[in-house]
């Protein structure tokens, strides 16, 4: 397991994330200070809706917003790998 | 195909569509086809409340003093959401229960269709705290051509689709005539007009709560009619979980993973699935428009409100596969996401803020100081 996994988002931002710590994707972007679109942040809403470009992520919570292909939900998902992120 | 409350042939849920499959006899849920409809259950029950538990007496105070627009603002909408929850509180019953053939999703609309009464409930809770009688308002409802304009375009594909269902059961497929009208009644036609419903239901249930909760949540900026707040939170809530399983519907619908005839419909109806959209987006800003007619209120006018309906509308047309229409990508009303949040993160299940834990909550922590004035 990478000590830090890389964020990049619409291909200018570059964050870092510790997977030690139970930080959501919504999160890291929001302490970035990014200014990620979120409702209820618990997976229903579907408002942080974000493009997956590359790859992985785990949800902490079980979403119950539909996620499209290629999407992924912010507020509940947190990286497993080096990823890049649309929104 | 007459309907029958206990449909006697044995049937596998698990191989039935969401709709139009064999109607459901054993309500059992210990095994589902889309299980995400118990989740949302489940989800729902937990967010379960009642109007009498948030005390809105401070709001008759604060509304002796608003200004006579603001009173128009406020009044009109709560005539709306009254008359869009009076249509949730029985149409996704009557519509959609005949007609539904898992037992998970038949469960899911009784459940939906349940807290859309409870909703419905608080909206007098909140004008009876207002005026002595409330009728002038409930009455107006009816009559007012702003708020017709818009139920007969909420109503119209909920009405459809019930009366071919009514057909189909009574007369079965065919071409019938109705009163001097010819119809023609197939799967193929049933099932369209359900897309279409559940599309209109997806729009209502995305966009046009929200022009009204933006206004109660911009009262609420300003403390004012914060009790009114406080309901139109849980309201929003529920909203958001019913907006998910018509946005799951649809989506299940479009990628082939239910009936793989409404796969087809899903792609032949796309544009008309768009246009009920769009349109919605148009009413809600003549509704806007119709709201500060009499001039705008701190914090919120015309304009803004207009521009959040195009980023909520952008949102949630990405959300069933549609490409964004508007210009505006960032929030213009960054406030509202403060009363959306959902809080139920279960730090201490002992919480008596988190208001989806469970009834009879009591904050059993209690510290000596909070005695401290106490005297025997």
């Amino acid at each position: 397991m990478a000590d830090t996994y890389k964020v990049t988002v619409n291909g200018q931002h570059h964050l870092t994330v510790d997977p030690s710590q139970p930080t959501t994707l919504l999160e890291v972007m929001e302490e970035a200070g990014l200014e990620p679109h979120y409702h209820c942040r618990d997976g229903f809403c579907g408002a942080c809706r974000v493009q997956l470009v590359k790859g992985e992520v785990s949800y902490i919570t079980d979403p119950l917003a539909f996620i499209r292909p290629g999407d992924c939900l912010a507020c509940c998902c947190t990286p497993i790998s080096d990823i890049e992120i649309q929104q | 195909m007459r309907y029958s409350t206990f449909n006697k042939n044995p049937v596998n849920p698990l191989h039935e569509p969401m709709f139009f499959g064999n109607s459901v006899n054993v309500a059992r849920y210990d095994q589902q086809k889309h299980a995400i409809f118990e989740k949302l259950i489940e989800k729902q029950i937990s967010f379960f409340w009642r109007p009498e538990e948030v005390d809105v007496s401070r709001d008759r105070v604060d509304f002796q003093g608003l200004t006579e627009s603001e009173k128009h603002i406020f009044i009109s909408n709560l005539k709306y959401q009254t008359l869009l929850d009076s249509v949730q509180g029985r149409s996704p019953n009557i519509a959609f229960l005949p007609i539904v053939s898992i037992p998970e999703l038949e469960t899911w609309v009784e459940t939906w269709s349940f807290f859309e009464t409870i909703h419905s409930r608080s909206y007098t809770h909140i004008l009876r705290n207002l005026f002595t009688d409330p009728s002038d308002v409930f009455e107006d409802i009816v009559i007012n051509t702003e708020i017709q304009k818009r139920a007969s375009d909420i109503s119209k594909y909920y009405d459809d689709l019930i009366f071919y269902t009514q057909l189909w059961q009574t007369q079965g497929e065919g071409e019938w005539e109705v009163r001097g009208k010819k119809y023609t009644v197939n799967q193929r036609e049933l099932k369209k007009r359900l897309f279409l419903c559940v599309n209109s239901v997806n729009a209502l249930e995305a966009i046009r709560f929200y022009v009204s909760f933006a206004c109660t949540f911009a009262f609420a900026e300003r403390d004012l009619m914060e009790g009114n707040s406080k309901i139109i939170r849980l309201i929003a809530r529920d909203e958001n979980l019913h907006l998910v399983s018509t946005q799951q519907i649809i989506n299940l619908w479009q990628y082939g993973k239910d009936d793989p005839e409404m796969q087809e419909i899903a792609e032949e109806l796309r544009e008309d699935a768009r246009d009920i959209f769009m349109s919605a987006v148009a009413q809600e800003k003549e509704w806007a428009h119709y709201l500060f007619r009499n001039g705008s209120m701190i914090g919120l006018n015309e304009e803004i409100l207009c521009q959040y309906v195009e980023y909520i509308a952008n949102m949630r047309m990405e959300a069933i596969g549609f490409d964004a229409p508007f210009e505006q990508r960032s929030n213009p009303l960054p406030w509202m996401n403060k009363y959306l949040v959902s809080d139920n993160v279960q730090v201490a299940p002992q919480e008596a803020e988190i208001t989806s834990y469970l009834v009879g909550q009591i904050d059993s922590e209690v510290s000596a100081e909070d005695l401290g004035d106490f005297e025997l």
